[in-house]
Order: structure tokens, then sequence, then C-alpha cells
């Protein structure tokens, strides 16, 4: 069983692999300048006590690599449509399915080898390039929200790459043709991520609240995922910060175009800002939701393509 | 005959037997109240033609499909998801199913790790002896190369019914020889019974000794060849009404012209009624007589040159 499984996907497999060892290589020198420069840059200013500017100074990876580690983003959507929808699909349009399920393996033991592989693999890439990515992003983990790379650090990559593939084999195994599977793969893949990131995700856990006065340093809060800022004017009422229109006329004066003036002058008449935020201390209770919803769905997706393919005629 | 350990001593139920037996695809019956009995041993031509239910019958015997209706069983056993059922058959479909990218070897290492009583070498041997290259993908191969490689496969099984759907009909004359030496070839050293389905009826009598018929999704004919030949006769004689004929004997086709009846018949006894002229009947053209049957009655040939003058 396992023979057949390697000897199908066996080119896959190296070119996986490939892809990852270019990757890791990659990853680990840039990685490794950029947290030297990053450790060295923080003893220098903490000697100088001058940290505040940290970020802006520092090798952050030029474009090109902070590119290639953004497109690990769509490396989940990758396994799924390389790995995931042609599981089945290939077997079934191609009609070798026939040639293996009359073999003396009962079809559920294939399917169990065949699926199991494919969910394996792709959760060790997954981890493999989560692991890769959270690490080299550690400066700059470091000196900004982590909330800002949460789709491609951490443990979530993982669950997206299981669902990503357990997607595509229960698309296949329905549709049982390749091509409309990888185009329902796709559209699939995101109608899932897309909404749950942008819409659920924020709301998770209860965000917490916080108001200052717009001349605090409060309202730079590094770590936090800011989902919003209100100008609470004296009244009570609130209105989005960007929203100068309704700045109050004897602020303007004094020049709103520039926030080191305006700030003073709001505070002065009684404005405060209000932030809600998901703090940084629950980076890691998120990822863990966020990848359980992605696992619960995979789980689900895995039961749909067994029911698809044992109790349908072949 | 087989190696040590090939296979139990045989038991008493027929190869395939099915009761009843019937496939919907939708509202469409694929297959209808089908109910064979096949002994061990035999090679059997499943005949009809396209869209007779061959097909539908094959996969359910070898557990791709179940039955809406009925049921099948092979040496005594229904079709099922275990390894003694999937062991105990040999399956090559239509479309001859292969993984293009991997030679016959790979292949045959592969079925080693799938099945229990895997016959390797006897595969590579075989391959050998019809010059079909084993190293090379098998998607480079010719139709009938790739025919020969699956049956190899088929057959490395060591199954007690190998069943094997259409297995020729893609394949040019010559290639559909080879294979049918070759299957002929392992029937002979291996105790195996074979179905094997066609709409080519001249090609299955070289090697088949029993006969399924299927037309309009029901069994017309379940026999032996030469039993079939003993009992099929051709009448010629004067005309006469077909009503009447059809009640003096089974009739499976009429011809008629304006002075003659040409009468396709399956005789209990034999025909001493001077009024006929006897003729013994190739088997060809007793299935396809069957064919020409609809579902319910005899095919009528009514050839009318001038009948009333």
């Amino acid at each position: 069983m396992n023979l057949l499984v390697w000897r199908l996907h066996r080119n896959q497999f190296l070119f996986a692999a490939s892809a990852l060892a270019a990757l890791t290589v990659v990853l680990l020198v840039t990685g490794s300048v950029m947290a030297h420069d990053y450790d060295t840059a923080l003893a220098n200013c903490r000697a100088t006590q001058n940290c505040g500017d940290l970020g802006s100074q520092l090798f952050r990876g030029d474009g090109m690599i902070i590119d290639l580690v953004n497109l690990t983003l769509v490396v989940p959507l990758l396994f799924g449509l390389f790995w995931g929808a042609p599981l089945l699909a290939k077997e079934l349009e191609d009609g070798t399915h026939n040639l293996v399920w009359t073999q003396s393996v009962p079809r559920r033991r294939w399917l169990s080898s065949t699926v199991g592989w494919a969910l394996l693999a792709a959760a060790a890439w997954g981890g493999a390039m989560a692991a890769l990515v959270s690490w080299w992003r550690y400066p700059e983990n470091a000196l900004n929200s982590r909330f800002g790379a949460f789709d491609i650090q951490g443990f979530v990559p993982v669950a997206y790459a299981v669902f990503a593939v357990a997607l595509g084999i229960a698309v296949g195994s329905l549709v049982r043709r390749v091509l409309p599977a990888l185009a329902l793969t796709i559209a699939a893949f995101v109608a899932v991520r897309v909404p749950i990131a942008v819409f659920l995700r924020p709301h998770f856990l209860t965000p917490l609240r916080a108001t200052f006065p717009p001349t605090s340093p409060g309202t730079n809060r590094a770590g936090d995922w800011v989902l919003s800022q209100l100008l609470v004017v004296p009244s009570g009422g609130s209105s989005h910060l960007s929203d100068f229109g309704s700045l109050p006329s004897l602020c303007e004066t004094q020049g709103f175009q520039s926030k080191g003036l305006i700030g003073p002058c709001l505070a002065r008449h009684g404005y405060r800002i209000a932030v809600t935020y998901q703090p940084d201390s629950r980076f890691w209770t998120f990822q863990g939701i966020e990848a359980g919803v992605f696992l619960v769905l995979a789980c689900l997706l895995v039961v749909l393509a067994f029911r698809w393919v044992l109790h349908r005629d072949a | 005959m087989s190696g040590p350990g090939a296979r139990p001593a045989p038991p008493p139920e027929p190869a395939i037997a099915t009761v009843g037996l019937g496939k919907r695809f939708g509202k469409l019956w694929a297959l209808q109240d089908c109910s064979v009995s096949v002994p061990r041993g035999r090679v059997v031509a499943l005949v009809g033609p396209n869209g007779a239910g061959k097909t539908t019958l094959l996969r359910i015997l070898a557990g791709l499909s179940s039955p809406t209706t009925g049921e099948a069983r092979i040496l005594g056993r229904r079709p099922e998801q275990s390894e003694q059922f999937l062991s105990s058959i040999g399956f090559l479909a239509q479309e001859i199913p292969l993984y293009r990218q991997l030679t016959a070897r790979q292949h045959i290492d592969i079925g080693a790790g799938l099945n229990p009583r895997w016959d390797g070498k006897a595969a590579l041997d075989r391959l050998g002896a019809v010059r079909v290259p084993t190293d090379r993908a098998v998607g480079t191969l010719s139709g009938g190369q790739r025919a020969q490689v699956a049956l190899g496969l088929a057959l490395a099984k060591r199954p007690a019914v190998l069943l094997l759907d259409e297995p020729v009909a893609a394949l040019d004359p010559l290639a559909r020889r080879e294979f049918l030496a070759s299957l002929a070839a392992a029937v002979a050293e291996q105790e195996v019974s074979v179905v094997l389905s066609s709409h080519l009826v001249h090609d299955l009598e070289r090697v088949c000794d029993f006969v399924v018929l299927l037309a309009a999704a029901r069994v017309q004919l379940c026999a032996d060849i030469e039993e079939i030949l003993d009992t099929h006769r051709l009448l010629v004689g004067a005309r006469k009404p077909v009503g009447e004929i059809e009640r003096a004997m089974d009739v499976i086709r009429v011809t008629q012209t304006a002075r003659q009846s040409r009468v396709l018949a399956r005789l209990q006894s034999p025909i001493v009624d001077p009024w006929w002229e006897v003729a013994e009947v190739g088997l060809e053209d007793i299935i396809l007589a069957y064919m020409g049957r609809d579902a319910e009655g005899i095919e009528q040939e009514i050839v009318n040159l001038g009948a009333t003058a």
C-alpha cells in the first residue's frame, strides 16, 4: 500500500522537498543576519538608552525576501491544489480506481492510507514552513504586532494546509475530475479562509477597550492588534479618528495637518481617544482557536470524502 | 495446474451465480432480473449489444458497484470489501486502466504489496514471452501491450474468477489475437474461471466454452456453447404464417419471403416435420438472432416481395 502511494507521488514529494529546502536556506541565511543585526542594535541602544526608533533603523529583510515570506500565505492553497484535489479525482478520472480497488486491499484501507499520507505531508510541510517563518520574523515580531503576520506563523499554517488538502480531497471525490476539482478547491478555500480571517477572527474573544488623551504615548501599542481607534468627543459621542471633518473648529486654527499641535489642543478641550484591540498576550489563544476551527472543518471534509468514496458506486 | 498452496479445494458453489440481479441508474434499468449460473472452470463469453448491461454485471461481480435488486455470488461469496473476496477475483476494466507514468515492472512490484498470492515472476515471464517492455512507462506502450500488462496484473493475483470487460474492443486484429492467445495460455496453466465480455462474437468463439447473452438489460441465453450449437437449427420451408410456426416450436427469429419461411429455432427434440429442411447454424448467427430480439418477443423480418401476388 505504502509503495503504491510512494510510487505515485514520489515526484511531488521530491519537488516539495526541494522547494522547502530552498526556502529553508534563504530564510536561515537572511534570518540569521537579521537576528544578529537586531540583537546588536538592541544592545547598542540599551547602552545609549535610546531604543524608541529601533524599527526604522533595522534591516528587516530586503523587499524580495519579505515578499517571499508573505507568499507563504498561499502555500496551503497550493497543497490543496497539487496534493489534495488530484489525489482521488485523478484516479477517478483516469479510471485507475478500477485497477486499485480490485486488488486485495479493501477500499477503506486504501483510502485511509492515501488520504492519511496526504494529510500528514500537508501537516509536516505546513509545520516546517510555519516554524521557519516564525523564527525568521523574530525581530519583526519583537518590534511590531505578531497579529500583522498572524496567517503565516505559529501553528495556523499547519491547520490551513491540512484543511486545504482535505478540501481538495473532498471536492475531488465529489466531482471526480481534476480540472473542476481544482477550480472548486480554489473557490471554496477562499470562501472559507477570507471571511474567517476578516470577520470572525477579530471577535474570537471580546476585544479590550482603552481610552486615553490624544497626547498620550498610549496610542502606539506595539504588540497589540488594534481593531479601531475612535475620537471621543466631550459630550460622549465618538467618531473615527481619521474623520477630521468632525474635529472641533477651535483646533483648526492651529493647523490640523500637524498632529503634534492638534493633539494637545484636543486634549485641552476634553477629547479622548478610544481604542479597541486584541492584546498581544492573546496571540497564542487566537492561533489555537483559528487552528481548531480549520482542523474541525478538515475532519468534516475527510468524513465526507470517505462517505462519497465508500458509499457510492465506483 | 496451479502451484502449491495456490487455492484450497474447490467448494461446490458455481463460479458465478446471480439471482434476480438488477441495477438502476436514475430511472433507467441497466440490468434487470439477471439470473445466471456458471459452473467453475468455464471460459464465459458475456455477449450482448452495447448498453445491454455487460459492464454493469461485471462491475457488480467485481464489487465495484452494488446491485439495486437481487444478489450476486462468486464462489458462493457475495462481492464485498474484504481481502478474502477481493483476492479471489481479477478484474480488467474496459478502458484498461494503468498508471501511465509507471512501468510494468513497477506495477508488478506494487501488486506484490497489495495481494496475498501475488505471482510477479509469472507476470514478468508472461510479458517477456509476448515481448512487452517492462521498463518503460506504460503510457508509452501500444494499446495491445498495455492490454497485455493489464492482463498480466490480473492473472498475477492468481484469482479464482477473472472478469474481463471488453478487453479487446479497442485493439487491432493482431493485438486482439495475441491477447486472446495469452488468455488461452493462462487458462490452460492456471485453474481459473473467466468471464470475457465483448460485442465481437467472432473473437470469443475461439477461447470460450460458455455463453451468457444479455440483450435489452436481460439474460437471453446462458448455456454451454456445445449445447447451444446442438439445440439451435435453421429451418427452411415453404411459407407458413408466423403464428403457426410459433405454436410448433421455440422460435428465435423468423424471416419471411414471398415463398419461404426461414426459422431459427431452439429445439427440444429433432424435427420430423418434412415441411422443413433442417440445417446446423453457427454460434455467431445464433447470438445475432438473440441480440436482434426485443425484450419480449421474437424478431420477425418480413420481406414482402409481392406477397399478395
